[in-house]
């Protein structure tokens, strides 16, 4: 188990992201969107993803996810090829254009077999109730059948979640849980004992690889904290106190001067 | 000078005129689907953080103590009574956690340079060190844009990221006389350098 934990790691390539950020001008501004792109598709190889013709992510490999990009609220051009491939419009094995709206956020997951490659899009929660989780699943694994995820000998938290589909989420108490993928007769493809979710995080929990490797992709779409509603003031001085205490030494200055010339004027008489 | 003009340039805003950057950024794929096999993939996603008693930016010679602090009651992120002190943003993200910690500190003090004085002087890939009772971590530059306070927007600087980030804010521009502030903030975006 710890071998199989080292290759994967080692798998884990760091790739770059070229999007200038500086393109969008102000980076504190409000007219972001956020996106983060997921690479669920078992069979094809790790790609590089173009974004309004720009190379954004280079060398995603599968079960890879970007994290959150932030990028231009409006429609994007993404076009996904095969890492390394030369880019060349319309030669996309996979292209969309993705419509952001300013303050949300969106998974947009490369899913299916590379001949049927295709995107699923979901947006995602920024937002949930304090003391609370929210979870949600996606199926990503191309043959497997459809499935419910849910409490091991309980309820179903997600019923009947068939490929390609992320579901809408749950909000449940923050706790720990003993959850299960499992077949609509209740039979147990994936167990997922002791499953902790922490109160105001919303989780996604996909399920990826092809039905006889089936694993979870399990990403944090959003955690909560709170935020000031205005910017520190932090500068202590006023330039106007500074001026005007200049302006009081130049004036006691040129006094002194002045009244220094009319001694000095005196003497000279004298 | 003082016909009417409601805006003062000084040492400050001529020192934060025209700065920003931005570098390009390494992402790591991440492997939680891989420790599957190992442990509940779920468990795996949650990232401690520290709560920091003092920073150091050895690229300008900054060394501070840390105050926890919240808001003020005009909703304002609140800041230190003192120029030496530098000041985190407690009810928001720990540095260390997912998502933007911010940490502010004065540019001036009445009488001159307080701690954040040669903020504006950073440049990508400097180290900040941030130190609590849990341990060290170290965060590096990779942007910096000084912002008008309308543009703002605070919900992204005090916001969530998928990863640990560390957000420095001073003040910057001229001085509004009217506002009794200066007119833009001086940010100053890092990233958590991982192990």
């Amino acid at each position: 188990m710890v071998s199989l934990k080292k290759i994967f790691v080692s798998m884990s390539v760091a790739f770059v992201l070229v999007f200038s950020l500086l393109a969008a001008g102000v980076m504190a501004d409000n007219h972001t969107a956020k996106l983060r792109v997921v690479h669920a598709s078992p069979d094809a190889p790790a790609v590089d993803v173009y974004v309004n013709g720009d190379l954004t992510l280079e060398e995603v490999p599968f079960k890879a996810d970007s994290g959150y990009l932030d990028v231009p609220a409006g429609t994007h051009n993404v076009e996904v090829f095969a890492a390394g491939t030369e880019y060349a419009e319309g030669e996309a094995v996979l292209q969309a254009d993705l419509t952001v709206e300013a303050g949300k956020a969106y998974t947009v997951a490369a899913a299916n077999t590379l001949d049927s490659l295709e995107f699923v899009v979901a947006e995602d929660s920024m937002e949930v109730t304090e003391g609370k989780a929210k979870i949600r699943v996606g199926h990503l694994s191309p043959d497997a059948p459809a499935v419910d995820v849910g409490i091991i000998g309980g309820d179903a938290l997600f019923s009947g979640a068939e490929f390609p589909a992320i579901t809408d989420y749950a909000e449940v108490d923050a706790g720990t849980y003993d959850l299960e993928i499992r077949l609509p007769d209740g039979t147990q493809v994936l167990p997922l004992e002791g499953t902790e979710l922490a109160a105001g995080t919303v989780y996604s929990v996909f399920a990826v690889n092809t039905v006889d490797s089936l694993e979870v992709l399990a990403l944090v779409d959003y955690e909560m904290a709170a935020s000031p509603d205005g910017m520190p003031t932090t500068g202590l001085g006023t330039p106007e106190q500074s001026q005007t205490n200049w302006m009081l030494m130049i004036a006691a200055m040129a006094a002194v001067l002045a009244g220094g010339g009319v001694v000095l004027r005196k003497r000279f008489q004298n | 000078m003082l016909s009417g003009c409601q805006e003062t340039a000084d040492e400050v805003s001529v020192r934060s005129k025209d700065v920003g950057f931005a570098s390009e950024r390494k992402y790591t794929a991440s492997d939680t689907a891989v420790k599957t096999a190992i442990e509940n993939p779920i468990n795996a996603l949650k990232r401690e953080g520290i709560e920091p008693e003092k920073i150091s930016i050895p690229a300008i010679g900054v060394e501070a103590k840390t105050l926890h602090l919240g808001t003020k009651e005009n909703g304002e992120m609140d800041v230190p009574d003192t120029i030496e002190d530098v000041s985190w943003f407690e009810p928001g993200y720990k540095p260390g956690e997912n998502g933007r910690a911010v940490i502010a500190g004065h540019v001036d003090g009445i009488d001159g340079p307080a701690i954040f004085w040669d903020l504006a002087e950073l440049e990508a890939g400097d180290e900040i060190i941030v130190e609590g009772e849990d341990g060290q971590l170290v965060f590096r530059v990779y942007a910096m844009e000084s912002v008008e306070l309308e543009l703002a927007d605070v919900q992204s600087v005090f916001g969530y990221r998928s990863s640990p980030e560390l957000v420095l804010i001073t003040c910057s521009g001229d001085y509004d006389h009217n506002r009794g502030t200066r007119e833009e903030r001086l940010i100053v975006y890092t990233e958590l350098v991982e192990e």
